[in-house]
């Protein structure tokens, strides 16, 4: 927590005291659970409480407050009887985060979170009536829910399952076996982190990639740490090749595993880029066009992008004029 | 004196006066400031930084009948308080369970659930995201874009060089980036932003300041729908291998046309002609534009100034 301890425990004390006068009365568990907080740091802020009032502090505007038989009793000045309203970060951080699990596949969707997200829009904006409340569209990646469910499944059974997966990068249809460890979204798009038995490796694959997936009777043992982690894990000796890009390609540099960036003129720079597999090379060169040249690297990566444009072309059954 | 007694006694005299305070009375009104002036100084200013940090709506006007003019301080009331949203404890805990799930970058939920009544535990409700954890980005114009379609403000940005003046209808995320979508005034038409794509500030109108119902307000569901040309309907061509991926990419409500070797046809919307070719260039050579022959041309093009 970077914020400086006596702010953060005024921004509770904000929430928690409107909320235990409102009630009139409350247990010293209950507050604890609730507001995440010890109980003796509970009491020692209470007694702060307890002087609070105001100019020039006659004692009909103090906080009326004691603490008896483990209970918190409290009445309050009117200042503090509500508590204070949420930021727009706050705000909108709650119900992004509501939305985004109304969002997933089988999420029940007049269920109570979307009544209490509903309520919660109408608070922050002040919408009412026949208006409706301010949404936000979360979408993730499409994923099949029929391979949401036997994931969830397998993850709380502790079963292997089997999977056609797409492996993106080599352009191929794999079939394995997996044993789930977590689901997981990253950048808009569903991860499944699993060991697999094909590779002998814990491994990510993005769900969406996933094809089919069977439940198996086999179960597994789930690690105390999971490891799998990152998209991306080079060994080490994979070919590199170097790429100039033009300005309108720098996005490339945000989204893959770049081992090294020399800017050059005109708003151009020169990348090193780990290639693990030619397809994903091609796709790559495919898109960027004339904004991507590849320099360097070994003969059969730097004519990649050629290559896959003669064959794509192959198919249009146009003559290739420059061959 | 604990400064937690102090700052709640600030923001309790702030709240019920009905006249902005200068610094000089809020120092004799506010127990716990230190007598040196400088000091004092040096404490207020931190406690008013602290005050803002948590939300609380600082005012600042000028004090009336003094001469040289002061400014003085109070807090808005209108805005201090949180209106009751009258949550029963299954959707508290629902909310609960969502801000666990889902992490929003840079924002600390705890704070937001503590103002909600604090933490309440599920009964028995299973958890739709078992397991799993999601988390999302924000952008800096996120929330006031947010509470811009919310209170119906207009809001004015610097957008591909152009300042726009947009009805904001709604924030959305997809594929990694956030959208705004509005009805662009000077376009006189429906538009898509992406918000990491604003240049600087977005400055916001007055709440009611445009009428709702302009626009439908549905971000599309392809980055290939979210341009600003007119839309043509592409026909695509892809093999059987790689059908059954492109068919859930493109979703159920686009038409296709299974062929009888397995391959399969799809009609496809498109608005954002690079867009789409970088999605038809994922498939390599399992996948082709049919139609209309314009972008099956601009393909072939493309294709050939790879190849040279």
């Amino acid at each position: 927590m970077t914020r400086p301890a006596a702010s953060a425990r005024v921004a509770r004390m904000l929430s928690l005291v409107p909320w235990v006068a409102a009630q009139g009365s409350a247990s010293v568990d209950e507050i604890c659970q609730r507001f995440e907080i010890d109980e003796n740091q509970l009491l020692r802020d209470l007694d702060t409480v307890s002087m609070v009032g105001l100019y020039p502090y006659t004692p009909d505007v103090l906080v009326e407050l004691f603490v008896e038989d483990g209970r918190v009793y409290m009445i309050l000045p009117r200042a503090f009887d509500r508590p204070l309203s949420l930021t727009p970060e706050q705000g909108l951080a709650l119900v992004a985060a509501g939305s985004t699990l109304l969002a997933t596949p089988g999420a029940d969707t007049s269920g109570p979170l979307a009544r209490g997200l509903a309520k919660l829009s109408v608070a922050l904006t002040g919408r009412g009536g026949d208006e409706e409340a301010a949404s936000i569209d979360i979408r993730f990646g499409a994923v099949s829910a029929s391979v949401l469910d036997v994931l969830r499944d397998a993850l709380r059974s502790h079963r292997q399952v089997a999977i056609d997966y797409y492996a993106y990068g080599r352009d191929e249809l794999t079939h394995r076996v997996v044993d789930p460890y977590r689901v997981s979204t990253d950048q808009g798009q569903w991860y499944l982190s699993a060991h697999c038995h094909l590779a002998d490796g814990d491994r990510l694959f993005r769900i969406d990639r996933i094809r089919a997936a069977d439940l198996l009777d086999t179960t597994y043992e789930p690690p105390a740490d999971i490891v799998a982690d990152g998209v991306f894990s080079p060994s080490g000796d994979e070919p590199r090749v170097q790429i100039d890009l033009g300005s309108d390609a720098r996005w490339v540099l945000e989204q893959y595993p770049i081992e090294h960036v020399t800017e050059l003129a005109d708003g151009r720079s020169r990348v090193t880029i780990i290639i693990t597999a030619r397809p994903w090379l091609e796709r790559l060169l495919l898109r960027l066009g004339q904004a991507a040249v590849v320099v360097d690297g070994p003969a059969d990566l730097q004519s990649a992008g050629v290559d896959a444009a003669r064959r794509v072309l192959a198919r249009y059954a146009v003559a290739d004029g420059a061959a | 004196m604990d400064k937690l007694e102090r700052l709640l006694n600030l923001i309790s005299t702030l709240l019920e006066t009905t006249r902005p305070l200068s610094a000089d009375e809020l120092r004799s009104r506010v127990p716990g400031y230190p007598d040196n002036k400088a000091s004092f100084r040096r404490a207020f200013e931190r406690d008013k930084d602290d005050l803002r940090e948590m939300g609380v709506p600082l005012l600042l006007e000028p004090v009336e009948g003094v001469d040289p003019p002061v400014d003085g301080y109070r807090i808005d009331r209108a805005r201090y308080y949180l209106r009751d949203p009258g949550f029963e404890p299954d959707e508290l805990a629902a909310l609960h369970l969502a801000a666990t799930a889902v992490r929003v970058d840079g924002v600390e939920g705890a704070d937001a659930l503590w103002k909600l009544g604090g933490v309440v535990e599920a009964e028995g409700e299973e958890p739709a995201l078992d397991g799993a954890m999601a988390s999302l980005p924000t952008d800096p114009g996120l929330p006031s874009l947010y509470q811009a379609c919310a209170e119906r403000r207009t809001a004015t940005f610097t957008y591909n060089d152009e300042v726009r003046t947009v009805e904001p209808q709604r924030v959305g995320y997809q594929r990694g980036h956030w959208y705004l979508t509005g009805w662009d005034r000077a376009r006189d038409a429906e538009r898509n932003f992406r918000l990491d794509r604003i240049s600087g500030a977005v400055t916001t109108g007055e709440p009611r300041s445009f009428e709702p119902g302009h626009a439908t307000a549905v971000l599309p569901d392809e980055p290939w729908q979210l341009g600003e040309g007119d839309e043509v309907v592409a026909r695509l061509l892809v093999d059987a291998d790689h059908a059954a991926w492109a068919a859930r990419q493109l979703g159920d409500d686009v038409a296709v046309e299974s062929r009888d070797d397995g391959s399969a046809v799809f009609d496809i919307a498109v608005t954002n002609w690079p867009a789409f070719r970088s999605f038809v260039l994922t498939f390599l050579d399992h996948a082709e534009v049919l139609a209309p022959p314009e972008l099956r041309t601009q393909m072939i093009a493309w294709l050939r100034e790879v190849a040279s």
